[in-house]
């Protein structure tokens, strides 16, 4: 009992420990790729594949989280007759929390299990040891422009979910439940700062980081066959999915302390 | 004079081949976990010369063969190029030292993104070997042409036979004329014609440019034929080592069934015990394993 306890912690520490290498050697590989011409031709490729094709689903994600909100919140927002703030409800909710996690999490469905299936099958295919057997470094090669576009484009992703957010809130608060297209907006305005969408943005950074460098983690270790790529994707979705929401809750307290520090409390019902 | 001596006897000791010796390996052992696949095998590879590992199906050539370029680590033992040590180098150092060899898988591990042409361009972009870019298609079409694939140059993997993708990954292993070749099972799945157009490749390789070959195979007129030397690997260890004339005539019944393509009797024995196809009954746990 213990030494089947004993031998799975240690497994999970080397697991870990792995990781942390694999972490380390992807952001000397990112770093040492800056200076390389070689590097921007790849991260280019990746950027099409990871950031252009995602740009609808994250549309769509973010102008459904809009309107739902607005659907859900109105009924007990105008019963307090506060109707006229759902604007900064939304607007808040979705530029801070709710476009970059919601967004995060997308692409961690459709960017992390594109990469981990296609370095899982690469692996046991053997062409990462082809790269490596060529005289070129795999991290190099195939995670730091992976990592790179996700890391320039997730933030990117996340303006365009903001945006539709806000779009679709509006088009069911003012358009269909009629509140006042002013009213609406001068609330927002004077609720949602620049901070909060900057972090929210920042926050995309981080998300996208975590989601290219597990899921290329899962991909190169990968065991054999058809049964172990389809469960190393499993793996980096849930990882992704786990990190991202452990993360933005980190973020969401370290941002806090900071915007503590600057500003004064800010009341959004007052 | 004493001392002379023994720093002389040392330094033999820590590079164990003469000049003459491009690759070795020494004692190498290789566990994957409990299973022991290399047992303490010993080798060492002569510049210039073609030298075929047979040994039947599992019996560890491709670990052996990896070990040479540090694809794999030895769990214990060293392997050595030029005489220095490269099993303990880092994979960057080890980079600058592959680009000096060509390694063919047993599967091709051709890269599936990437057209033919891209593929034997691969090597020769990563590390600049071209001055002048407009020459590359003519390289990339005289690489292929050697494998007598010319004219393939937009296809990708998957629209390719086994047999065409493997003489692929055997175009883009010598697209960096590289000092040392490492063939898995270069003939593995060509036809007989095939099979003798690419012996004919090794050995040409071997006149024209001096190249090391070592090649793994189960083919023995293809090892006949190419080698200077032939080893067989049987559970880990070396159990033969010599020319063609010396595995022919080897007294140890291994080796001569191996090369005869002759059952042992213990295989025989089992396939006995396990009776006919109609006898045979497949019960549900069968398939579980
Ligand atoms: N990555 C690995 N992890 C665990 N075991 C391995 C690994 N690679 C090889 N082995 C084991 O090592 C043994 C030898 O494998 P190897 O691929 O070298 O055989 P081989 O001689 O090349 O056979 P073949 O002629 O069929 O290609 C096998 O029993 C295999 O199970
Ligand atoms: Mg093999």
């Amino acid at each position: 009992m213990f030494e089947v306890l004993g031998a799975r912690a240690i497994d999970d520490i080397g697991n870990i420990g792995q990781f942390g290498r694999f972490c380390w050697q992807t952001t000397a590989a990112c770093l040492r790729g800056c200076w390389n011409h070689k590097t921007y031709p790849l991260v280019w490729a990746q950027m099409h594949i990871i950031g252009v094709r995602s740009v609808p689903v994250i549309m769509i994600t973010g102008a459904f989280v809009g309107m739902t909100l607005a659907v859900q919140a109105y009924d007990q927002l105008k019963a307090m007759g506060f109707e006229e703030r759902l604007g900064v409800l939304i607007n808040i909710s979705v530029v801070k929390e709710l476009g970059p996690v919601l967004a995060a999490v997308m692409l961690a469905g459709r960017v992390g299990g594109a990469l981990t299936a296609e370095l899982g099958t690469m692996n046991v295919t053997e062409q990462i040891d082809a790269v490596r057997s060529i005289g070129t470094d795999p991290i190099w090669y195939l995670v730091a422009p992976r990592v790179m576009a996700c890391l320039l484009l997730t933030p990117f992703l996340i303006i365009y979910a903001d945006l539709l957010g806000i779009l679709g809130g509006f088009f069911v608060g003012v358009k269909q439940l009629g509140i006042n297209n002013w009213a609406y907006w001068s609330f927002s305005a004077s609720g949602v700062e620049l901070w909060d969408v900057v972090v929210g943005i920042i926050k995309g950074l981080f998300f996208g980081g975590a989601i290219a460098v597990i899921s290329c983690y899962k991909g190169f270790t990968c065991k054999e066959g058809a049964q172990g790529v389809g469960q190393a994707c499993t793996e980096a979705f849930v990882s992704s999915f786990i990190s991202i929401l452990v993360l933005d809750f980190v973020l969401a307290v370290m941002f806090k302390a900071i915007y503590n520090t600057f500003w004064p409390f800010r009341s959004l019902v007052g | 004079m004493n001392t002379q001596n023994q720093t002389t006897q040392e330094r033999r000791d820590s590079a164990p081949q003469g000049s003459n010796d491009i690759l070795a390996a020494r004692n190498v052992t290789k566990r994957f976990g409990p299973h022991l696949v290399l047992d303490n095998v010993s080798l060492s590879i002569e510049r210039g010369k073609t030298t075929v590992v047979i040994g039947p199906s599992g019996c560890g050539k491709t670990v052996l063969i990896k070990h040479l370029i540090v694809l794999l680590r030895p769990t214990s033992g060293e392997v050595y190029f030029n005489d220095s040590r490269i099993d303990n180098l880092s994979e960057q150092d080890l980079n600058e030292v592959r680009t000096r060899f060509g390694f063919l898988f047993q599967g091709g591990a051709l890269f599936d993104s990437l057209s033919v042409f891209e593929n034997i361009v691969f090597p020769i972009r990563q590390h600049n070997r071209v001055k002048d870019w407009s020459h590359v298609e003519d390289i990339v079409k005289s690489k292929l042409a050697m494998v007598g694939l010319d004219g393939f140059q937009n296809y990708y993997p998957a629209n390719l036979s086994g047999g065409q993708r493997k003489r692929v990954a055997l175009a883009r292993a010598i697209a960096l004329n590289p000092e040392v070749l490492l063939y898995d099972e270069p003939t593995t799945g060509l036809d007989p014609i095939r099979s003798d157009v690419i012996n004919e490749l090794v050995l040409k390789l071997q006149r024209e440019l001096g190249v090391t070959t070592v090649v793994v195979t189960h083919d023995m007129t293809s090892a006949y034929k190419i080698a200077d030397r032939i080893i067989m690997l049987h559970n880990g260890k070396i159990v033969a080592d010599g020319d063609a004339d010396h595995i022919r005539n080897h007294p140890h019944p291994v080796v001569q069934q191996f090369i005869n393509g002759q059952v042992g009797e213990d295989d025989l024995a089992i396939l006995r015990m396990t009776g006919t196809a109609s006898q045979t009954q497949f019960l549900p746990r069968d398939f579980e394993a």
